[in-house]
């Protein structure tokens, strides 16, 4: 009963109290929510890894199915022709490994001490630098190339993703190594030029070392062909 | 009694339908302020069942106590003792267990008075009656 006479203050109190619980309530599931995402990229990680061990699988099978095509077609003699145009245009397409005089060139990560001030950005392979040295490559008329072993194809992307490079959807890192089948002489020079990829990349310590070989394997393409959007137009193609 | 449900009451729902919320920064803040409110609850408690309750003393505990244990968290990190607020969780703790303990044993032997008294007239009537 003595209570009685001020219960407001006490409410108040109560209202304080009950005020903080469910802020701290509020503000700890926000912190619990980023705590989360942790464990969530954890999760993402572990789906990625399977995932990516269920293409491998898939692609050797996807590799094993296209070489029986190719020796069925090859077996009919009826088909001879069409079998002749088919290896033609499957190496035009990079689906067959390919061999020739050509070179190998390889990059690798600066050696030198980062200076304090000074970006380390600049001492790493970025994709950019890549991109730039198979571009001069096919420039120098390069007729086949790969990166780290994935063929370039029409639809190959060489992408900056994180601390990587993505090649055909496939994760590289440096050293990068490119082969590229051509005359292994101009070739040689289209890096090594003045002014070209290597020079540039010399004052940063980006070691680029181009071998001449008189025999290089670049290795056939093996992810999707599958087209989900184009369809090939054969009406005007007769035309011509 | 009601009084002090529906202001508990009103303040979680405050809390909750209020558009802002405290920013993660602040957040050790107002966990050390609530634990020490707390504590001064679980005191206020004790000391209606020991009798020597006192309406001013509680509000004010309630919120200096509050406002001096955010502050000495503050105080810490301002000079450099980030972990302060341990010091402040483990006092608090400590007292509020102690605080607790004296309840239920005050609560405990009550209930056994009533049992002494009478096992058939339980409930909360007798034991208003019993204190006089």
């Amino acid at each position: 009963m003595l209570v009685r006479r001020v219960p407001w203050a006490i409410a108040v109190v109560c209202l304080v109290l009950g005020f903080m619980l469910s802020m701290q309530f509020k503000v700890q599931r926000q912190v619990a929510l980023n705590t989360a995402s942790l464990q969530r990229a954890q999760e993402l990680a572990a789906a990625l890894e399977k995932s990516e061990a269920e293409r491998e699988r898939l692609m050797t099978e996807l590799d094993e199915l296209r070489g029986q095509m190719t020796a069925m077609v090859k077996n009919q003699a009826e088909l001879a022709d069409v079998a002749e145009q088919l290896e033609l245009a499957q190496v035009h397409a990079g689906l067959v490994p390919l061999t020739g005089p050509g070179v190998i060139v390889t990059m690798k990560d600066s050696t030198l001490p980062v200076t304090p001030g000074e970006n380390p950005n600049n001492y790493i392979i970025h994709d950019e630098d890549v991109l730039k040295t198979i571009n001069d490559l096919a420039a120098a008329g390069a007729e086949a190339m790969a990166v780290n072993g994935q063929r370039l194809v029409a639809s190959s992307e060489v992408r900056c993703s994180g601390p990587t490079i993505t090649v055909n959807g496939v994760r590289t890192a440096p050293p990068i190594v490119i082969t590229a089948v051509g005359d292994p002489e101009v070739l040689q020079e289209a890096i090594t030029m003045r002014g070209g990829v290597a020079d540039q990349l010399k004052p940063w310590g980006i070691e680029v070392s181009v071998v001449m070989q008189e025999e290089v394997t670049v290795p056939a393409y093996k992810g999707s062909l599958r087209l989900k959007y184009g369809e090939p137009v054969t009406q005007e193609v007769s035309e011509d | 009694m009601w009084i002090i449900l529906i202001g508990f009451l009103a303040g979680v729902l405050l809390g909750m339908l209020s558009p802002f919320t405290v920013p993660v920064v602040y957040a050790r803040y107002l966990s050390i302020a609530l634990l020490a409110a707390l504590d001064t609850v679980f005191g206020g408690l004790r000391a209606s069942l020991e009798g020597t309750y006192d309406n001013g003393v509680f509000i004010t505990g309630f919120f200096t106590n509050g406002l001096l244990a955010a502050g000495l968290v503050y105080l810490g990190d301002r000079i450099g003792v980030d972990d302060l607020y341990l010091a402040g969780v483990a006092a608090m703790g400590i007292r509020m267990f102690n605080n607790l303990g004296f309840i239920r044993r005050a609560l405990f032997t009550k209930w056994r008075l009533i049992q002494a008294k009478g096992p058939g007239a339980g409930g909360a009537a007798p034991a208003g009656r019993s204190q006089r």
